[in-house]
């Protein structure tokens, strides 16, 4: 049969069935082929093997529930039916120092993308035009075959090849730098618009850690958190949580204080004892008026700050102009406040300040991180108990990453290899992204899905899944000891997928011109047992240290849009369901209600109470979100957790083409950004944008909330709750 | 002496992660409804994440609550069951047996706690996710009642365990989805009536609480209040 | 759909007659896509339709059609015993049906020269498996999620619900396993009876 249209196949064989039963030999199942078994398996009975969660950089360690079932599969081109080991669901490694036998919501629903109905099950050459997503199957010989011309053609000009892919660090990611170092071409570019580059960059430049960092909540006495939200998507959110179930409940004395400062409530907001409204990009303002006040009432020294403290410009004598006054008109939090917040924050020790997620995606990001870590320099929490402290790392790789916007400051490669980036959905329109790759004459992607990149691929080469592969993790935060985590498949590959490190492996082995040096193992399976190297230990010279720098003066939050036209300040955030949507075609995750509004399967943009009323908006009417850059329309959840000069959106929702589960529906927040970025590390200021809003229509049905739900209701009713 | 069944949830300890609702629908083989059932109410949680708004900003206050089937000792949901589905077992468990059930939907109306969910459909998984399928659970069909079964399959094949291996059940042998998954270790299972057990302990907490206790359904979960913080006396 | 699919699914088969391959999984499958077009605003709570309704009451069921005519009669009289086969019985909730590389364990060496096993040794090097069809199984909306490995350990002779093979050839259901079968040595036992023994 042809490389035939096996997803159509599947699809049929349950529909003939019946019929064609009756024309065969009385057994209904006679028309399809039974293959022997590849393993051994106990019918019924589940055993449980080691996976890496991948869905976020935290590198969770999972076990999997594999147990016998029959699955669809193909052998040598003929389908058919096979007895194999199939994982049924995932759990935390009881063992894993990050996920200690605990899994979080979006690490449950993984198993959901290796038996996602819309996966790609073979290679794919592109058929229609560009972005069509038009497809035709073909065999890996063919499309290993188009790779080594394309990148064969490119060997004259090694440097028109580039990698686009997520920041992760491991050995995938060091074979895929390595790759490109002996082939020529210049380092990966790596792309996540929740990427925190600008708090690896201040810890750098505070405490020469160029690297994100882990808290001791389990032991902490006092928790000061600026934005993060660290119980729910911010950098190791598992282990977060399971050390929060610890500070709360788990340990004898007093109960430790948690402090939230946010300008909108978020999951992790919630279980705060107390919370903080700020004005947006004004959290470092806070941080240093603390400061202030902690070095004025004598209860620290200056020189306590140490080399964090001389990063922040006037630290020295005191911060004089971070009186609690002048920190009230600029924050918005009264100055009693912050006078009774500094002297219990440095009085309850251990304590620790966390800075993440939106305070970093202002245009003072830097100066906001900064301001946190010389906070917590001060009353003494780094690298103690209950404090702050850096997972020991390996080294760095010597050419780091480069970052996106680099790559589209300059000319399109001839070649791009696409690894799990989807930046056409989670970069701002106004970058211009698919132009960018349209202008691209060969890309190729190792996705499982058809999403709004590699639907401008021109072929793809479906990885298989984490659950069919060999997995690891190299975290750079979440535990006090380093912690790198291998394991081995899960269960057979269900399709005719390779893993993406074999096939750059067979690649690089059928170029013209060989790689140089040529890469020394087989597969992906012999680098992971070959040593890697030993993680560093704390004390040493960190791998990239930046000189100490002038130190950096405060500064206010620029926001594009002119207030008078775009009163509000647009605050995109991380989903708990679909991060940054790159889950958005899972469909557990789509039909969990959000924590703080319980809606499903929807977008919505949080207005406050007030805002409301003045603009004559109920909740569920749809409005319009404009900024300078583009507009959207969304339905509208009343919220008492945001300013009246806020609008706030989940992020997750608005692909145009991701599965069927995703694609056209709701609207994505990312896409009406402003093109601004932090200065210091070119980072997208994806907090940093003003909007107006704009009453459309009412409900129209978009809106689907579980709260007031579990009753039926008719149809006219829908969607509100 | 026999089992009893019971959960404690610590409130002060849950993130509202909702870790919990997604390994419940792994785990007790959940249908998605989709879009468009699900607006129109018929998404089915037998776990949920109930959250309560307090003041108004900036002075607001966020309080989570994990909601299950309360395993009521005096159930509204078995009282007016026809066809006795719905019925409390020896063990304490409110059982809702599928082949029995006929569908009057008198025990979703009857339950103060709104736990009790209608199969509208027959659950679709489509192909190939019905593979992810938990086979130690049945695949309910259109026109009966579903609701949380304290992982009913996780007490049997925890039973079975201890003794195939010859041993007593130990406090913690079993441990229902949600319990095994909560990050904060906020939910907590265990049989009360083994005094030692974590669970039974937990139950007398100060801080503990009991759902809408007032209209005497006598649930066996009980919720251990949020605490607020004390500045401690060290000055 | 286009025909020269269906066409190619009906030649396929016709081919594979002979192998009659099977699962549990697919005839659960098949119930459930039969009752999704059976899905109508007519409340039905447990059946799919009035047929199905009427065949659960009545007992009616079809018999199951094997690959070929196994004799359990003449292996058990070469002193192999069920679990030799069945080898899940023991350890875990289903006792299973051989696959190829269990009959051929023995055959790649016993009887040879027979045309079956002849057949069946091709087949192996095919890489292609039977596809026994089962003899006792529970309809899908009876819910009983019924375990091997307690029983047997509770000394329960297979025989007991599944007849003496040492007298059937081909497998068939010569013991009634309706509720009141279970109940009555439940009671026997002192083993619970509670719905939710079985029923979850």
């Amino acid at each position: 049969m042809t490389p035939m249209d096996r997803r159509r196949f599947f699809k049929i064989t349950a529909i003939t069935g019946t019929t064609a039963a009756l024309a065969s030999c009385g057994n209904p199942e006679n028309q399809i082929v039974r293959f022997i078994p590849d393993e051994e398996l106990t019918p019924g009975v589940a055993v449980w093997k080691p996976s890496v969660c991948p869905l976020c950089a935290a590198g969770c360690g999972v076990t999997a529930r594999v147990m016998d079932g029959d699955a669809e599969v193909f052998r040598s081109g003929q389908p058919g039916v096979t007895r194999m080991g199939l994982v049924r669901k995932l759990e935390g490694d009881p063992e894993h120092p990050l996920s200690k036998g605990r899994l979080c919501v979006r690490g449950q629903a993984a198993v959901q993308v290796t038996y996602h109905p819309d996966r790609l099950v073979a290679p794919q050459r592109r058929s229609g035009d560009r972005g069509s997503g038009q497809f035709t199957e073909i065999t890996w010989d063919e499309a290993l075959s188009v790779l080594v011309e394309r990148l064969d053609a490119t060997a004259a000009a090694p440097a028109q090849l580039a990698v686009l892919s997520r920041p992760r660090r491991g050995r995938r990611h060091e074979l895929v730098a390595e790759f490109l170092r002996r082939f020529g071409a210049p380092a990966p570019v790596s792309f996540e618009i929740f990427d925190d580059a600008v708090l690896r960059r201040a810890n750098d430049l505070s405490f020469g850690r160029h690297q994100l960092p882990t808290f001791d909540l389990a032991r902490t006495s006092y928790l000061l958190n600026f934005g993060a939200d660290l119980l729910g998507t911010w950098n190791s959110p598992l282990a977060h949580s399971v050390a929060y179930g610890a500070m709360r409940q788990g340990r004898g004395g007093s109960r430790p204080k948690f402090v939230q400062v946010e300008p909108r409530m978020s999951q992790t907001g919630a279980s705060a004892d107390e919370w903080l409204a700020v004005r947006p990009g004004t959290e470092g303002a806070l941080a240093l008026g603390l400061a202030h006040v902690v070095m004025k009432a004598g209860l620290r020294p200056a020189d306590g700050g140490g080399r964090a403290g001389a990063q922040i410009e006037g630290w020295s004598g005191g911060l004089p102009a971070f009186t609690p006054e002048a920190v009230e008109k600029e924050t918005g939090v009264s100055a009693e406040r912050i006078e009774r917040l500094a002297r219990e924050f440095a009085s309850y020790g251990p304590a620790v300040a966390v800075i993440g997620g939106a305070p970093l995606a202002q245009t003072n990001g830097l100066a906001q991180a900064l301001a946190v870590n010389a906070l917590n320099a001060l009353v003494g929490s780094v690298g103690v108990e209950g404090g702050v402290s850096f997972m020991p790392q390996g080294p760095v790789p010597a050419a780091p990453a480069r970052t996106l916007r680099e790559a589209l400051a300059a000319a399109p490669p001839q070649v791009l290899l696409l690894d799990d980036a989807n930046p056409v959905f989670a970069a701002p329109a106004a970058w211009k992204v698919r132009d960018w790759l349209r202008q691209v004459p060969f890309i190729a992607s190792f996705g499982s899905f058809i999403d709004e990149t590699s639907a401008l691929a021109d072929l793809i080469l479906p990885d298989h899944s984490f659950l069919e592969s060999w997995v690891e993790s190299a975290p750079e935060s979440g535990a006090a000891t380093a912690v790198a985590t291998v394991a081995g498949p899960a269960m057979r590959p269900l399709y005719d997928t390779r893993s993406m490190p074999d096939v750059l492996l067979d690649a690089g082995r059928r170029l013209k011109t060989p790689l140089a040096p040529a890469l020394p193992w087989q597969t992906f399976e012999e680098m992971l047992q070959a040593p890697a190297a030993e993680p560093a230990p704390v004390a040493a010279a960190p791998a990239r240290s930046t000189a100490a720098a002038a130190p950096t003066a405060w500064r206010a939050p620029e926001l594009d849009g002119s207030a008078g036209e775009y009163p509000f300040q647009f605050m995109p955030y991380p989903s708990q369901a679909l991060f940054d949507g790159s889950l958005a075609h899972l469909p557990w995750l789509q039909e969990l209600p959000d924590p703080l509004t319980t809606a499903m399967w929807s977008s919505w943009v949080e207005l406050n109470v007030r805002t409301a009323e003045t603009l004559g908006i109920a909740d569920g009417d749809v409005v319009e979100v404009a900024s300078a850059h583009g507009s959207l329309r969304a339905p509208v959840v009343i919220s008492p957790g945001i300013g009246p000069d806020a609008a706030a959106m989940p992020v997750g929702q608005g692909h145009e083409t991701f599965t069927r589960y995703a694609s056209g529906r709701g609207a994505n927040p990312l896409a009406i950004l402003a093109p601004v970025a932090e200065p210091s590390t070119g980072q997208l200021a994806w907090a940093a944008t003003r909007v107006k809003i704009t009453r459309i229509s009412g409900a129209d049905g978009s809106l689907i909330l579980f709260a007031g739900a579990t009753r039926e209701r008719p149809d006219h009713t829908r969607g509100r709750g | 002496m026999a089992h009893r069944w019971g959960m404690v949830v610590d409130l002060d300890k849950c993130t509202g992660c909702e870790a919990c609702v997604t390994a419940c629908h792994a785990e007790n083989n959940i249908p998605t409804a989709g879009a468009t059932e699900a607006g129109r109410g018929r998404a089915m949680h037998w776990l949920r994440v109930e959250r309560y708004w307090e003041g108004d900003f900036p002075d607001v206050k966020v309080k989570f609550k994990p909601v299950m089937c309360q395993h009521c000792d005096n159930a509204p949901c078995e009282a007016v069951c026809p066809t006795y589905a719905s019925h409390q077992t020896d063990e304490g468990l409110n059982a809702q047996v599928y082949n029995r059930c006929i569908g009057t939907r008198y025990c979703a109306n009857a339950c103060s706690y709104n736990v009790r969910f209608f199969n509208f459909f027959n659950p679709q998984w489509e192909k190939p996710l019905q593979l992810q399928l938990n086979p130690d659970v049945s695949v309910r069909e259109v026109g009966v009642m579903e609701k949380c079964t304290f992982c009913v399959q996780r007490i049997k094949s925890g039973k079975s365990a201890a003794k195939a291996d010859g041993r007593e059940l130990k406090d913690g042998d079993i441990q229902p989805a949600c319990v095994q998954s909560c990050p904060a270790g906020a939910i907590i299972f265990g049989d009360l009536n083994d005094h030692e057990s974590r669970a039974a302990r937990l139950t007398h907490s100060p801080r503990g609480t009991k759902l809408l206790e007032d209209e005497g359904t006598e649930p066996k979960v009980t919720y251990l209040q949020r605490q607020s913080w004390n500045e401690p006396d060290t000055q | 759909m286009p025909a020269w699919l269906v066409l190619t699914v009906l030649a396929l088969s016709a081919a594979s007659c002979v192998d009659a391959p099977f699962s549990e999984r697919q005839q659960a499958e098949r119930v459930l896509q039969r009752s999704r077009w059976g899905t109508s605003s007519v409340y039905t709570p447990a059946r799919t339709g009035l047929a199905d309704a009427a065949r659960t009451h009545f007992g009616l069921r079809a018999d199951p059609v094997q690959p070929f005519a196994y004799s359990h009669r003449v292996h058990l009289a070469q002193e192999m015993a069920c679990v030799d086969c069945h080898q899940g019985v023991e350890s875990g909730p289903r006792a299973g049906l051989p696959g190829m590389n269990t009959c051929m364990t023995c055959h790649a060496a016993i009887a040879t020269e027979k045309p079956l096993v002849q057949t069946m040794a091709k087949m192996q090097a095919e890489g292609r498996d039977f596809a026994w069809a089962r003899v006792y199984d529970y309809a899908r909306e009876a819910h009983v999620r019924f375990e091997h490995a307690p029983h047997i350990r509770a000394k329960v002779e297979c025989s007991t619900c599944h007849g003496d093979m040492r007298q059937q050839d081909v497998a068939t259901r010569v013991v009634d396993m309706d509720m009141a079968f279970c109940v009555n040595c439940h009671t026997q036992k002192q083993a619970s009876n509670d719905c939710l023994t079985c029923h979850y």
